[in-house]
């Protein structure tokens, strides 16, 4: 027999270890379930502070004509590039509106944008994809086809070929944004459904007849959501982003309307750069923070839902 | 248990939890058992019992969030004997064992090889840690292995990569890899569960050749009682992180006296004893690893429990060889000499 | 290996052909008459109209559609890319001038990005859990997540105004030309645009780390005996670095798109600036003939990456 005083090398791990072993000798005989979706989601801290985040930027854009104090559209010429103050937050911009009340009016748009055109393109790609990656077929071919030509270009570079041909609007970007993004969610939704597809409980719906539509959208679908949720949330950061690339450049929604991107397009000019720090650098901070957010959300729902990570 | 020269590794009381999504699973809950040389240890017992465990355990390879609580583990090597269990994991000792002193063949030889190195850069890697070899004398020695492992044509295999191999091919390669350097232990986790049938048997002759031939001593890890009774020297039977029968492959599985032996015998077809033979498939499942019985793992589904079975039973010697972990074990043995 | 660069290239041909066709459309369905993009445009202006109508026979622009593309096109195949309507300056004379500025700008990002990405992704999957990885995981979330303009202003304020360490922007002085002289000029666009990648091939590398590490062979690797090094690097990374490869292949597009607004912010003459220009001016022909330069860098940029996995990974290299 080898002499007892052995020990076994400690790692940075073990703490960790004798604490879960203590608790589990504690609940030993006892039962606890929680859901587990949830609870994953609840351990991820980031998630959720990502969560909180999101929720406190979407709901001030909401009520916005409720915080705001000032109209974010009428200059005010006895205040004219005026630093934060009690009386304008985040200060006034060189024709003297309000950035704080900008920046949330700015708010309701770019998240309309972003959002709104993260939701249709999902709606667009999950129903072309779930139903041609199940069934196939020319319209599967024809539909691939079509999304390899959108997704050849550079984003930007199509997005801003669309906005040279379409012209400046709101609701122009928010076309050009769904047609050029559809193609990314439709691919995810696409892949699923083909391997989805060789499951066994897919064989046995189809051997008792249902319809493909009702196998595809009713049976597969449910099974495919967790990346496209996790899709949504990452192409809501991009759309953002995107909007806010534009409208600094000038070309995204139109200068007359605030949105994050347009208040930093007065960043261009050195002078505002250098001196007025505070017309650019909050809205600036804003829009990271959020996007920030909504892809430790999107982290969050990939763990939360990815059976294969673990640990 | 005398402990004889002829040991090669012994395994006392070993103790090893996995501690996956915040919890804690005890695979291994005192498991004891030694290999000797020259002989072949079969460890048999349904998935997630943990057999691949206890390999893993000692080779230390163990993932990362896991450890061996308690036992010892002990290697009796050329320079005396070695706590394998108090070697840093990835330490330069531990790593002196690996692949020299004991060689492990796994599971499945798709996903074994490394798909982007060549075979024989696979084999000659080992060469290189474990010998001193020579450039040269490193990529001739490979193409002798690959040939000694029956793979045609080893002049040109030897370059080729792991996806130009069947499976078969593989899992021989696989095997030229753990016996390049003569290794004293041989493990292998149902090294044919990913093979055809035909080739199985092919692998299982390979490895008992190489056995007489080296020395070499043998654990081998399956599920199938029909390998056990082919290649076992001495049987181990695991059931949910226990050794709950185990000793010399006459008395196992002639006289077995835990009731889950005898069932894992009795779920098996016997070829030749025609269509009407009984066989009794195990009723119930395995206890979720997370919510045990405090008692005997076994008792929930077996056929012979009673009320003392709700405290683990101790594990005792029927015969110097034969050991049990079962309450009744005396009334099994009445039984069984009848 | 010749078969699978010629199978590859064959298969980009009917996409150049279609994407081609499309972008002609588009120049067709515009408004301004074809034939103003079609010649230098001070000739254009001192035309009578019998000459134009002379002049768009010619052309062919009263033949039909298909004819017309297939003029416009063996045009572009030998290097007429037509007039921006801004100036009348031959496009191709434009593309020579600012095609170096943006190369430049775009290599240099996309090497700091692809060895800083994977090696930091790297050292972040090794020390999984450890603190060194979550505040990676963090700063390369807050890579993905502040605009690259908003960086590239932030560092104008820093650095260009307030440290004067650089300079605002532009990519050379008049006189001071050499590599060396614009070397300062380079750094903060090439460092800006290449935040965003790298924290994109940080956080994938990453992951594609821990999935090689995962693998049964590494598990045989370590079971022979190898020390930890050669396990994690020669077998974990080698295997890792297929998907990586591929990612900043795919991330390409991101580059170019990234480039349009970096060289906005810092005013380097690039095709970036002038495609935004363009854009603003409706100068179609220009915008048109920037967007078909661009699929065609992508879809090379795809064949590379196809022919570079090739190399690295035996199974494509040798598979049928």
């Amino acid at each position: 027999m080898t002499d007892a005083t052995v020990t076994r090398p400690r790692t940075r791990r073990d703490a960790q270890f004798d604490r879960i072993r203590d608790r589990e000798a504690k609940l030993a005989g006892t039962t606890q379930r929680k859901g587990r979706f949830l609870s994953k989601f609840l351990n991820n801290r980031l998630a959720v502070i990502g969560f909180a985040i999101f929720a406190v930027i979407c709901l001030m854009s909401l009520f916005a004509p409720l915080i705001a104090q000032h109209d974010p559209m009428s200059p005010n010429l006895r205040a004219i590039a005026k630093p934060p103050s009690a009386e304008h937050w985040f200060g006034t911009d060189k024709t003297g509106r309000d950035i704080f009340a900008r920046v949330l009016y700015g708010g309701r748009v770019s998240i309309l944008v972003g959002l709104g055109s993260a939701l249709l393109s999902a709606l667009i790609g999950v129903i072309i994809g779930v139903y041609s990656g199940y069934v196939g077929g020319w319209l599967d071919w024809i539909a691939m086809r079509i999304s390899e030509i959108f997704m050849s270009f550079p984003q930007i570079i199509l997005v801003l070929l669309l906005v040279a041909i379409l012209g400046q609007s709101l609701v122009n970007l928010i076309v050009i944004f769904t047609l050029t993004g559809w193609g990314g969610i439709y691919r995810m939704a696409r892949a699923r459904m083909l391997s989805i597809r060789e499951e066994e409980y897919v064989q046995a719906l189809r051997s008792f007849g249902l319809g493909p539509a009702r196998i595809a959208y009713k049976h597969m679908l449910p099974n495919a959501l967790g990346p496209i949720m996790v899709n949504i949330t990452l192409s809501t950061a991009a759309f953002i982003l995107q909007e806010a690339g534009l409208s600094f450049l000038g070309l995204g929604v139109p200068l007359s309307i605030p949105t994050w991107g347009n208040i930093l397009n007065a960043a261009q000019d050195l002078r505002v750069l250098e001196q007025n720090w505070w017309i650019w650098l909050p809205v600036g901070a804003t829009i990271s923070l959020f996007v920030l957010s909504v892809n430790f959300i999107g982290d969050g729902l990939r763990d939360a839902t990815d059976p294969s990570q673990q640990g | 248990m005398e402990m004889g020269n002829d040991v090669a590794l012994s395994v006392r009381n070993l103790k090893t939890y996995i501690y996956t999504n915040n919890r804690c699973n005890r695979a291994l809950d005192g498991v004891s058992f030694e290999i000797r040389q020259g002989k072949t240890l079969c460890i048999v017992g349904e998935s997630g019992c943990g057999k691949s465990v206890t390999a893993a355990s000692i080779m230390q390879l163990l993932p990362t969030l896991s450890r061996i609580e308690d036992g010892e583990i002990t290697y009796h090597g050329p320079d005396g004997p070695v706590r394998i269990d108090a070697l840093e994991r990835d330490g330069a000792k531990m790593r002196a064992i690996r692949g020299k002193e004991i060689a492990m063949i796994f599971q499945d030889p798709m996903t074994a090889l490394n798909p982007v190195y060549s075979i024989g850069f696979q084999i000659k890697e080992m060469l290189r840690y474990h010998t001193s070899l020579g450039r040269k004398d490193r990529h001739s020695k490979a193409i002798d292995l690959l040939r000694s492992m029956g793979i045609p044509l080893p002049e040109r295999r030897v370059d080729e990569y792991p996806h130009l191999y069947s499976g078969g091919m593989r899992q021989r390669a696989m095997i030229a890899i753990a016996m390049s350097c003569n290794p004293r232990i041989l493990i292998a986790d149902e090294p044919t569960t990913a093979l055809d049938v035909t080739i199985q048997a092919q692998i299982f002759e390979l490895m008992d050749t190489l056995k007489r031939e080296n020395g070499t001593a043998i654990m081998l890890i399956t599920h199938d009682m029909g390998v056990v009774a082919e290649l076992a020297d001495d049987v181990a039977v695991m059931y949910m992180g226990n050794i709950v029968e185990a000793g010399p492959v006459g008395k196992v599985l002639r006289k077995p006296v835990h009731p889950y032996t005898r069932a894992l015998l009795d779920s098996i077809p016997v070829l030749g004893r025609g269509k009407d033979q009984e066989i009794k498939a195990i009723p119930g499942q395995t206890p979720d690893p997370y919510n045990r019985p405090t008692g005997c793992q076994f008792a929930d589904r077996c056929a012979y429990r009673v009320s003392a079975c709700d405290e683990m039973p101790p594990e005792t010697m029927v015969a110097d060889d034969h050991r049990v972990m079962c309450w009744r074990y005396q009334e099994f043995m009445a039984d069984a000499a009848e | 290996m010749l078969t699978y660069i010629a199978r590859r290239l064959l298969t980009l041909i009917p996409m150049v052909i279609v994407i081609s066709f499309l972008i002609y459309l588009g120049l067709e369905l515009t408004p301004g008459d074809a034939v103003s993009h079609m010649i230098p445009p001070d000739a254009y202006g001192s035309m009578d109209e019998d000459r134009l109508q002379e002049l768009r026979e010619s052309l062919g622009l009263g033949k039909p559609f298909l004819v017309r593309y297939w003029i416009w096109i063996s045009g572009v195949l030998q290097g007429d890319f037509g007039y921006s309507l801004a100036g009348g300056v031959p496009i191709s004379k434009i593309f020579l001038d600012r095609l170096p500025a943006t190369l430049e700008l775009s290599i240099a990002a996309l090497l700091i990005s692809t060895v800083l990405g994977s090696i930091l992704g790297t050292i972040s999957a090794l020390t999984r859990g450890s603190l060194t990885d979550q505040s990676l995981t963090v700063v390369g979330m807050l890579g993905v997540s502040i605009p690259e303009f908003f960086f590239g202003l932030v560092a104008i304020l820093i650095f260009a105004l307030n440290l004067e360490w650089l300079p605002v922007g532009g990519r050379t002085l008049p006189g001071y030309d050499s590599f060396w002289d614009r070397l300062p000029h380079l750094v903060m666009p090439a460092m800006v645009l290449s935040i965003m990648m790298t924290a994109g091939v940080m956080r994938y590398a990453r992951s594609s780390m821990l999935d090689a590490l995962s693998r049964d062979f590494i598990r045989t690797a370590r079971s022979k005996g190898m020390p930890e090094w050669r396990v994690n690097i020669l077998h974990g990374f080698r295997v890792a670095l297929t998907p990586v490869i591929v990612l900043i292949g795919f991330r390409l597009p991101v580059l170019i798109g990234g480039s349009v607004i970096i060289e906005q912010v810092f005013q380097w003459p690039g095709i970036g600036k002038e495609f935004v220009s363009a854009v603003r001016s409706q100068d179609y022909p220009l915008v048109m003939m920037v967007a078909l330069f661009s699929v065609l860098a992508v879809l090379v940029a795809s064949l590379i990456v196809d022919l570079l996995t090739a190399i690295i990974d035996p199974r494509v290299r040798l598979g049928d």
